[in-house]
C-alpha cells in the first residue's frame, strides 16, 4: 500500500511540507520488488535535525550500495502533520517510496540523545507497529537501534529487538546479509535472533532476564538463551581510511540546521575527560589520511554545490596532520569560493592565523570550553586546559579584534563547591577586564553557557552522583547573581530536563513502564522546549512509581552490577575505576598521545596514535 | 554586452511543496556545481543576480517557470540547458534556455498576466459550469478575503477588475482556465478566485483537494519581450 493519494491533501495544510516529500538531490530510488531487505532508517526528531546528522548520510550511503538492500528514511512528523495523519488514518511512511513503515523488514532508530526516546515510541505508534517487542509478530518490522545511547540500551530493552553496538558501517550491512540468509532459509524471527546472537556488536535484550535485589539494585543478568554472549562486544572498525564516506550526500530541499559539506577526519579521542562518553566509546583514535580527506571534500563540494565545508571529529586540532590539512583546505575553499568552518580549535598561534584567514572581518565569536571554573575542578574532570591557556588566547583574540567570547561550563560536577562557581564568574570578569585594559574599546561581549552534568555510562563518572533538580536551580540562581556584570550574558540548560536525561542515561529495564506512561500521556519531541511538558513527565513518573533519586542522585557502588555492564565498550572497568579514583584525588591523567594510560582498547584493536609523542 | 539569460523549467510532483526561496537555493547550488559563475550585485552584502520572473506559490505545479540570471562569462544556451538539467532533482525539468537581450531591467518588472489551470475535485458534468462561470463573472463585484501586506489583517477586496478571463477547460473533473493580473503592478492570486468561486458555485469541496498549475506567464505588450527558446 502506498499513501500518495491522501498525502497531497495533507501536505497543503501543514507547515514546511517539504519535510515529508523526499525527492532531494542524491536520493536513492530503487524498485522495492528488486531487493531482499527493506530498511527504514528513522531519526526520532524533525527532518531538519535528522538531515544535519552525518551518521544518517553515512549509513544511508553504505546500505544503499548493497544491491539487495533498500534503505529509506523516516523522521518524526511535526505535531501538525502527525495530527492530520492520525485523523486521516495515514500511517508513518518512508520519504523515498511513501511506503508505510510497518511494511518494512526493519525499522531502525539512531539513538543520539535520551530525550528522543519518547519520540521513538511515538513513531512506532504512528507506524502502527506494536511498541513492546513481546507484542510484535512475524509480520511486524524488526526494531533495531544503534548510536551512542545504545551504550546503555536498557531503558529501551522491552521495545527493541536488536541493539547494534559500535561502528555501524560494517555491522549494519552484515546484519542485512544475515537477515537475507535467514529469510532464504525460511527462519522465524526468533530463529533469526538466535542465529545472530553471537555476532559482534549484536545485543538481543530479550535473551536476558534481569533479577533485582530488595533494594532495587541489580542482582544478576540471566541468559534465557544459551547462545547469547555473557557480554556484548562493541563492533570496532580497525581502520576507517577505506570505510565508504558519502561523496554524494543528500542535499535537502529546505533549510536544515547545517546546509554544508562535512568530512569526518578522525574518530576517537585521547584526552580522557572523565565526564565525556564520546571520548571513551569511540576509542581508539582512527584517522583518515589527509589525501583522503581532501579527495572527499572536493567530491562532496562538486556533487552538492554547498557553500560551506566543515570537519567532523571530537577535536579538530588533534588531527595529526592538522596544520598541512588546514592549509590545503583553506587553499581549496578559497579557490572554490566556499567558506570553511573549523569547529573546536585549540587556540594556539596557528589556529589564530587560520581563523584570521577564514573568518576575516566576519568573526563569529571565539569559543572556549573550560568546563569547570577552577583549576582544582578541571583536574578532577581531567580537562587539560589552564587559566593561562584561556587568558593568553583571549588576549591574543582581543588584539586581533574579536568582540565576542563564548565560554562553556558544566555544573554539578563531582566534588564541586560554590568556590568552583565563583571561579566561573571570575573567568568571565577577568576576560572583560582584559578587554578593558587592552584599550580597544567598542562593544565586547562574553557569553557564559552552563550545562548540567549528567553522569554517563562507560565513563569514569558512571558511578557519580548527580545534583538534584533543586540544587541545579540553586546553582543557576547563584551564578545568575554572580554574573550580573556589564558585557556578560548568561545562558543555562533546563534543570528538570537534565534530571530526566540522567534517569535514562543510567537507567535499567524497569524504566520501560515510565516510557510507556510518558507515551500514554502524549510526551514526544521532548528535545524541543515548546513540545516538552514537565507536568506530563511528573505525572508519568508518579504513575510509573519511579524513584528518581535512585537513578540520579545516588552514587553507585564500585561493585554494583550496572545495567550497561552487559555492553563491553572495550575500555576496561579497571581503567574507568582508576580514573574515578584519581578524580577524587584531584590527579590528572595526561593525554595518552604522550604515552599509553592503559584504557584497554589495545587488547581489541591496534591503537595507532597512543603515545605518538612519547616523551 | 552583459551575459543575461533566462531558463524555462517545469516544477511537478511533490517538489511543488518547496517554496520559491528553496528553489533559489537549489539553483544557486546547481550553478555552483556546473561551475557557472553568477554575477553579483555590488555593495557590502553582494547577492547573485538571479531571480524568478514571478515566484510560484507553494503547492502549485507549473510548466512555465522563468528564471533570469546574469553570469560572469558568456554561455551557450544549449550548454546551459544541458548542464543545469543534469543537476535537477526529481520534478524539476529544464525546458529551454535563451539569451535575455531586452531593454527592460528585468523580466520580473514587466510581468503582466498569468494563465492558471485549476482542477476541482468535482465531476465536470455535475452542473452547467459554463453558465455558473458566466454568472460568476457577471457580478458587479466579486468580493474576496485578502491578507493585507502591512497590517497582516484580513480585508475584503473586490477582485473583479483583476480577472481577465475564466473559461471552462477540458477534463472529467471541473477545470477552470484563469487569466489573471500578475506582476508588480497588479496581481491577483488564484487563491482568491478559487475561494470566491467555490462559495459562489456552492461546491461542497475542500481547498486541499484542488490542484493549481501555472501554464503561462505573459509580459506587458509595450515591453516587446520575445524569448527565443
Ligand atoms: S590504549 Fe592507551 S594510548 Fe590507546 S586509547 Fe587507550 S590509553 Fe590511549
Amino acid at each position: 500500500m502506498y499513501v500518495n493519494e491522501k498525502l497531497n491533501n495533507l501536505l497543503k495544510r501543514v507547515e514546511k511540507p517539504a519535510r515529508y516529500i523526499g525527492g532531494e538531490n542524491h536520493i536513492v530510488m530503487k524498485d522495492p520488488a528488486d531487493v531482499k531487505a527493506r530498511f527504514a532508517f528513522a531519526f526520532p526528531d524533525l527532518y531538519e535535525i535528522g538531515m544535519s546528522y552525518m551518521g544518517l548520510q553515512i549509513l544511508y550511503n553504505i546500505m544503499n550500495k548493497k544491491e539487495d538492500v533498500y534503505c529509506e528514511r523516516v523522521f518524526a512528523p511535526a505535531p501538525d502533520m502527525a495530527g492530520l495523519m492520525k485523523e486521516e488514518g495515514i500511517p508513518l511512511f518512508t520519504l523515498e517510496t511513501k511506503t508505510p513503515v510497518k511494511e518494512m523488514d526493519f525499522f531502525g532508530f539512531t539513538l543520539q540523545y535520551e530525550m528522543s526516546f519518547t519520540s521513538i515510541l511515538d513513531m512506532m505508534q504512528q507506524a502502527e507497529v506494536p511498541m513492546l517487542s513481546a507484542d510484535r509478530g512475524e509480520d511486524d518490522p524488526i526494531i533495531v537501534c544503534g548510536g551512542p545511547c545504545a551504550y546503555n540500551p536498557e531503558p529501551l530493552a522491552d521495545f527493541v529487538d536488536i541493539f547494534l553496538i559500535g561502528d555501524g558501517e560494517e555491522s549494519l550491512p552484515k546484519l542485512m546479509e544475515r537477515y537475507i540468509e535467514a529469510k532464504e532459509k525460511g527462519l522465524s524471527k526468533r530463529e533469526f535472533f538466535e542465529l545472530i546472537a553471537g555476532d559482534t556488536g549484536v545485543y538481543i535484550p530479550s535473551f536476558y532476564d534481569v533479577k533485582y535485589a530488595e533494594d532495587g539494585k541489580i542482582l544478576a543478568y540471566e541468559k534465557n538463551y544459551e547462545g547469547a554472549p555473557d557480554r556484548v562486544q562493541r563492533y570496532i572498525i580497525d581502520d576507517i581510511e577505506d570505510v565508504p564516506f558519502p561523496e554524494e550526500p543528500l542535499v535537502p530541499l529546505i533549510e536544515t540546521v547545517h546546509d554544508r559539506s562535512v568530512i569526518e577526519t578522525f574518530r576517537g579521542c585521547t584526552r580522557g575527560c572523565r565526564f565525556c562518553q564520546a571520548g571513551m566509546i569511540y576509542r581508539p583514535v582512527r584517522e583518515r589520511s589527509k589525501d583522503k580527506i581532501m579527495d572527499l571534500a572536493r567530491k562532496q563540494l562538486a556533487s552538492t554545490g554547498h557553500e560551506e565545508l566543515s570537519l567532523l571529529s571530537l577535536s579538530t586540532s588533534d588531527y595529526s596532520q592538522f596544520e598541512p590539512l588546514a592549509i590545503e583546505l583553506m587553499r581549496e575553499c578559497k579557490a572554490q569560493n566556499v567558506s570553511l568552518s573549523l569547529p573546536s580549535l585549540r587556540l594556539d598561534t596557528f589556529s589564530f592565523n587560520v581563523l584570521e584567514e577564514i573568518q576575516g572581518y566576519k568573526k563569529s565569536g571565539l569559543t572556549f570550553a573550560p568546563e569547570a571554573g577552577t583549576q582544582r575542578l578541571r583536574d578532577v574532570i581531567n580537562k587539560g586546559i589552564t587559566e593561562k591557556d584561556i587568558f593568553d588566547a583571549v588576549e591574543q583574540a582581543i588584539e586581533l579584534g574579536w568582540k565576542h567570547i563564548k565560554l562553556y561550563f558544566m555544573i554539578g560536577l563531582p566534588t564541586e563547591t560554590d568556590a568552583d562557581l565563583d571561579g566561573i564568574a571570575d573567568i568571565a570578569r577577568r576576560i572583560v577586564e582584559i578587554h578593558k585594559n587592552s584599550g580597544k574599546g567598542g562593544r565586547f561581549n562574553v557569553t557564559v553557557s552552563v550545562s548540567n552534568f549528567v553522569p554517563k555510562a562507560h565513563t569514569p563518572f558512571q558511578w557519580a552522583k548527580q545534583d538534584t533538580t533543586a540544587e541545579f536551580t540553586r546553582k543557576h540562581n547563584y551564578l545568575f547573581e554572580k554574573l550580573k556584570m556589564k558585557g556578560v550574558t548568561f545562558n543555562y540548560h533546563d534543570d528538570s530536563v537534565s534530571t530526566l536525561e540522567a534517569i535514562f542515561a543510567r537507567g535499567d529495564r524497569r524504566l520501560s513502564s515510565l516510557l510507556l506512561e510518558a507515551n500514554r500521556l502524549g510526551c514526544k519531541l521532548d528535545g524541543w522546549s515548546e513540545h516538552f511538558s514537565l507536568e506530563k513527565w511528573h505525572q508519568a513518573i508518579e504513575n510509573a512509581g519511579v524513584d528518581v533519586d535512585f537513578y540520579t542522585t545516588r552514587g553507585r557502588e564500585y561493585d554494583e552490577i550496572l545495567p550497561w555492564d552487559i555492553i563491553d565498550s572495550a575500555i576496561t572497568k579497571k581503567f574507568l575505576l582508576s580514573e574515578m579514583e584519581k578524580a577524587t584525588k584531584e590527579t590528572v591523567t595526561p593525554d595518552c598521545r604522550y604515552g599509553c594510560r592503559g584504557c584497554g582498547i589495545n587488547a581489541r584493536t591496534t591503537c595507532k596514535l597512543g603515545g605518538i609523542y612519547e616523551q | 554586452m552583459s551575459n543575461k539569460y533566462v531558463i524555462k523549467f517545469a516544477k511537478e510532483g511533490y517538489i511543488k511543496y518547496t517554496s520559491h526561496l528553496d528553489m533559489l537555493r537549489l539553483f544557486k547550488r546547481a550553478f555552483k556545481k556546473c561551475g557557472i559563475r553568477l554575477a553579483h550585485s555590488q555593495g557590502f552584502n553582494p547577492h547573485p543576480k538571479m531571480g524568478f520572473a514571478q515566484p510560484l506559490s507553494l503547492g502549485y505545479t507549473s510548466r512555465c517557470e522563468l528564471l533570469e540570471f546574469e553570469t560572469m562569462e558568456s554561455q551557450s544556451t544549449a550548454d546551459l540547458k544541458e548542464k543545469l538539467a543534469a543537476m535537477m532533482p526529481m520534478g524539476i525539468e529544464i525546458l529551454a534556455a535563451a539569451p535575455l537581450n531586452v531593454s527592460a531591467k528585468s523580466l520580473a518588472g514587466v510581468v503582466d498576466e498569468a494563465l492558471y489551470k485549476v482542477v476541482f475535485p468535482v465531476d465536470a458534468s455535475s452542473a452547467d459550469f459554463d453558465k455558473i462561470v458566466a454568472d460568476y463573472l457577471a457580478q458587479d463585484e466579486i468580493l474576496a478575503e485578502k491578507r493585507q501586506k502591512k497590517t497582516k489583517k484580513m480585508a475584503t477586496v473586490d477582485i473583479r477588475g483583476k480577472i481577465r478571463k475564466i473559461a471552462v477547460g477540458e477534463g472529467e473533473r471541473l477545470t477552470l482556465m484563469m487569466n489573471l493580473d500578475c506582476g508588480s503592478i497588479s496581481n491577483l492570486s488564484p487563491e482568491q478566485v478559487i475561494a470566491s468561486f467555490v462559495k459562489f458555485a456552492e461546491l461542497p469541496i475542500d481547498r486541499y483537494d484542488i490542484e493549481v498549475e501555472r501554464l503561462e506567464i505573459m509580459f506587458e505588450k509595450k515591453a516587446g519581450i520575445k524569448l527565443q527558446f
